[in-house]
């Protein structure tokens, strides 16, 4: 092979190696998967959600509040996410930490969710959970265990993401 | 015998540098500044670790405690008290790097010659008498503070604010640590800057 082709070649795998680092976002496993600590809290909407109650299907919980920049940035990528998850079965969660209705209401005029938006008020939720930032994103399987945890934000409409939470439903 | 030709070397000691690079643990930091807020950030990156410290305006985050239910004199402390938005990455590869651990406690800071650690959130909540910050309050200041210790797996990353203790304007130079692949790790962001407070913008 002549120096200018290994050369090409040698650039050519740079630039792959480049974009699988770039590409890659990650679910974390929870050793052990332990229980999900149940939860009852109400939406935007006034409905009711209790944990227990999706069991059987896969849930993703995330954890945000307004004043978070990842959060806000995630919102997008989660509702794309959720046009295709909600017909398979998966239950999509977001928990907004300590803010009010208002406040939720004014923010989703500029980032509209189109997922539950459940409110913890009191933080009496996020307590229970192995939580020590938001964003944090939970994935409970479907027999109500933690399996995977996102601390930080991803872009969740990535069919990479989306395939580990659909295994669970296997 | 084959003997290398000079292109031949070269072309294997680019394609085993960058095998090595990753495993070179080289810190460098970046100092900008953002060209619409005059905003200066610190951005520190070492192996796998990506620190990056953004300077807050007092202003800024006196309005955002404010906001969510502090008495204005405990919301001048903290706006005062030479805060930066901070965030930690781990930028590990997944399934093979290592877990990255941050404890706050840890990290040491040098000011006109002395030294000092950061202050952390539960100094700045046992400092205030009970019943003077709401419930909601402590609820704000708890999740927009950067947790004193953290682990972060390849991927994960973190945002919160980290306050120095320090007045408006000051510049001190911080040694950050962290454990990974069970050794202490640590680099050096000299010359930080604590924002100036709007009064002496003017």
């Amino acid at each position: 092979m002549s120096v200018m082709k290994r050369l090409s070649v040698l650039w050519v795998w740079l630039l792959c190696m480049a974009g699988v680092v770039a590409a890659d976002q990650t679910l974390t496993p929870v050793p052990g998967r332990p229980a999900a600590p149940d939860f009852e809290l109400q939406d935007t909407e006034g409905k009711r959600h209790r944990l227990s109650d999706y069991r059987g299907q896969p849930v993703l919980i995330n954890f945000w509040a307004t004043w978070c920049p990842p959060c806000r940035e995630e919102i997008p990528s989660m509702n794309r996410a959720w046009a295709r998850i909600a017909e398979e079965g998966i239950i999509m969660l977001a928990i907004n930490v300590g803010e009010d209705e208002d406040t939720i209401f004014v923010f989703t005029a500029d980032y509209p969710a189109d997922f539950p938006v459940l409110l913890d008020r009191d933080g009496e939720v996020i307590g229970q959970w192995p939580v020590k930032g938001v964003p944090t994103t939970f994935i409970v399987d479907p027999e109500g265990r933690i399996a995977y945890r996102a601390v930080g934000g991803r872009e969740w409409d990535d069919e990479q993401l989306l395939d580990v939470i659909r295994e669970l439903q296997e | 015998m084959y003997i290398l030709s000079g292109m031949d070397l070269l072309v294997k000691v680019i394609a085993w540098f960058v095998l090595l690079l990753p495993s070179l643990v080289m810190a460098t930091v970046v100092r900008s500044a953002d060209e619409e807020t005059g905003l200066v950030k610190w951005h520190f990156s070492s192996g796998d670790v990506e620190i990056e410290l953004i300077q807050r305006l007092p202003d800024q985050t006196r309005g955002f405690f404010l906001a969510r239910g502090f008495s204005r004199k405990v919301a001048d402390e903290i706006a005062t008290a030479c805060v930066f938005q901070t965030i930690v990455r781990n930028r590990g590869e997944p399934g093979a790097g290592k877990p990255v651990v941050i404890d706050l406690g840890q990290w040491r800071m040098v000011h006109d010659g002395n030294h000092g650690t950061i202050r952390l959130k539960e100094d700045w909540i046992a400092s205030w008498p009970e019943g003077s910050v709401s419930q909601a309050a402590r609820l704000a200041f708890r999740w927009a503070t950067f947790p004193t210790e953290q682990e972060f797996r390849p991927g994960d990353y973190n945002w919160g604010m980290t306050a120095y203790g320090l007045p408006p304007g000051a510049v001190f130079d911080l040694n950050v640590i962290w454990q990974q692949g069970g050794g202490a790790q640590s680099g050096w962001i000299r010359g930080i800057e604590c924002p100036a407070d709007v009064d002496r913008l003017k």
